[in-house]
């Protein structure tokens, strides 16, 4: 059978209108994803931010603003809540005449249980001639507020995370803007391993219902 | 049952009128009996095909309320008069008491909440005002009968939110304080000591094995030579347990939250056979929560007090999530093992996780696409 080129032109008019019909119907599953993955990646292209904000939260607490390895977010204070702070008050005479048991104790209920002492001593993270402050590996001064500045020295990875939000914990709220809370609210800084214990429940109907 | 001027005794059995769409006797619409010839079939745009299929399979579902649905039926006499008798009894009782002149106004007014408790329809279909009604009403009907008050949201998803989950199975002790949370927050039934989390105490090296780890554990923990892992309804993208719902009582939300609407579940209880990941508790018995120990924070579709012979589930702690706060588990846990937030905002710490850390879900293979994602340090 021989075609001439206007029975040609003739079907390849019928296949672009299937085409054209395929594809509209396509438009029926817009909203129908192959994965989750796949649906977080399309319907956050768009994303401009919801009504929902942690503010109402975060109302009242003594928080400030941080921006490290390109996130910004807020952490609790910690300097105004220290309850022997300002440490000047005790700290005016030099350590080796505080250290010989003269004037008031204190400090007697804090044992150093972090890393070994070939590593760690006192003053690893405080100052001797300032106790104010704290001092990074080089001798720098770190405020008592940007304590996360000591810690991230030696753990890396984990103010890699706490950073991008994977280590610690948020601060009540999901929604923006993030607050965070800081190494020293979760972790003794002398004694930073959490403790063992007992779980918070047993549940004694399940040992019944699974006899 | 929408409507103001219809109260509690109307009945509007029938008073749908089916308009006939052919003019002949056919009875058939469209071609078929050579009458019909000379009528032009208007064509269809996409919409309005779209339209026409939805309503083909799910249409009666769509257009009317629960009432209808239940009601507007056909079937034969014997039937009906069957279906009659039994939901008659039920509200003889309401009718009694509410026309009674001898019973107080309270009474009464429990009497019709209960009434237009009983027929209302699923909340999946309420409109916005249809939701704050029957919200309303439990509401007050919890005050009638405890004297206490408590608020109770029907807040909808709001757009642009998608809810996920990650659990950091390395940071994780296995102290259960989010279990505790959990129970005290969403009121569940304090008898039975319902749970929807679960903490599986899992051997190091062994890999993840559910049927050799311990999920009732109690001795001092984190236990040497082993790991924690939490479970709890992981609120699928694709969940199979909304599938299998006879009667819709059961879907996700548009910010990904599967939900259960308990005055609409008839207990069949498909959905806990249907969900691979041992999310869903069935109420066997009246749950019971001490008065003193009731959240009055609730949500419809959250924590408010359920029946007995109902399903119930993680919801995400509905009630706090949807108004910006984390769920409970997420506020108890000491360790910051557990991430929620929007899937959607890339700025978001859960975004965060899911692009830098190594995650999985539990039995990817099912196509079921949790919401729930597991990472390690």
């Amino acid at each position: 059978m021989k075609l001439n080129s206007q029975q040609i032109l003739q079907r390849l008019g019928c296949l672009v209108l299937c085409l054209i019909l395929f594809s509209s119907c396509g438009k029926h599953g817009e909203h129908e994803y192959h994965g989750v993955t796949d649906k977080i990646e399309a319907e956050g292209k768009h994303y401009n931010g919801t009504s929902i904000s942690s503010d109402k939260y975060l109302e009242g607490m003594d928080l400030m603003e941080i921006t490290e390895n390109g996130q910004t977010f807020l952490i609790p204070k910690r300097k105004e809540h220290i309850k022997s702070f300002n440490c000047k008050e005790c700290h005016s005479e030099p350590l080796a005449k505080l250290k010989k048991g003269e004037g008031k104790k204190a400090h007697w209920d804090i044992k150093l249980k972090h890393a070994s002492e070939l590593t760690m001593n006192c003053i690893t993270c405080h100052d001797g001639s300032n106790m104010d402050q704290l001092t990074s590996l080089t001798d720098q001064k770190i405020d008592f507020n940007n304590s996360y500045n000591l810690c991230s020295q030696c753990h890396t990875n984990q103010f890699k995370d706490w950073t991008g939000g994977a280590h610690g914990k948020r601060i009540e709220s999901w929604a923006p803007p993030r607050a965070s809370m800081t190494c020293v609210n979760c972790h003794n800084p002398h004694s930073p391993s959490f403790e063992t214990r007992w779980p918070a429940r047993f549940n004694t109907e399940k040992i019944k219902e699974r006899k | 049952m929408s409507n103001d001027s219809k109260k509690w005794f109307s009945l509007n059995l029938n008073s749908r009128k089916k308009v006939s769409e052919s003019s002949c006797g056919c009875g058939k619409t469209s071609g078929g009996c050579g009458s019909h010839s000379n009528q032009k079939q208007p064509e269809l745009n996409e919409q309005e095909f779209y339209e026409a299929a939805v309503d083909a399979s799910i249409g009666e579902e769509r257009s009317k309320d629960g009432f209808e649905q239940v009601f507007d039926v056909k079937m034969d006499r014997r039937s009906a008069f069957k279906k009659l008798t039994a939901s008659l009894l039920i509200g003889a009782g309401a009718v009694s008491t509410s026309c009674s002149v001898v019973a107080g106004d309270e009474t009464k007014e429990k009497a019709q909440i209960d009434w237009e408790e009983q027929f209302k329809g699923n909340y999946k279909l309420m409109t916005n005002d249809e939701k704050s009604a029957t919200v309303d009403r439990l509401v007050r009907s919890y005050q009638l009968r405890t004297g206490k008050t408590i608020s109770m949201s029907s807040k909808n998803a709001e757009e642009d939110v998608l809810f996920g989950y990650a659990f950091n199975i390395s940071k994780c002790q296995g102290y259960m304080d989010c279990v505790n949370a959990c129970v005290e927050e969403n009121n569940q039934d304090r008898n039975s000591q319902m749970q929807y989390i679960r903490i599986h105490e899992m051997k190091d090296g062994k890999g993840l094995k559910f049927d050799e780890a311990d999920d009732n554990y109690y001795h001092e923990v984190p236990a040497e030579g082993h790991f924690y892992m939490g479970t709890q309804c992981f609120h699928c993208d694709n969940p199979p347990c909304i599938e299998v719902c006879p009667v819709q009582a059961t879907w996700r939300e548009d910010d990904g939250l599967v939900v259960v609407d308990y005055d609409w579940c008839v207990g069949c209880r498909y959905c806990m056979a249907a969900c691979p990941y041992d999310g869903r508790r069935f109420n066997w018995s009246k749950p019971e929560v001490p008065e003193e120990q009731v959240n009055h924070n609730q949500h419809y579709l959250g924590n408010r007090m359920r029946k007995k012979g109902v399903v119930e589930k993680c919801t995400f702690c509905v009630q706090r999530s949807r108004a910006g706060e984390n769920p409970a588990c997420v506020e108890a846990c000491p360790t910051g093992a557990r991430i929620f937030g929007n899937l959607l905002d890339p700025k978001s710490s859960i975004r965060w996780v899911l692009e830098n850390k190594k995650v999985f879900r539990l039995k990817e293979d099912l196509g079921t696409e949790p919401k729930f994602w597991y990472f390690m340090d």
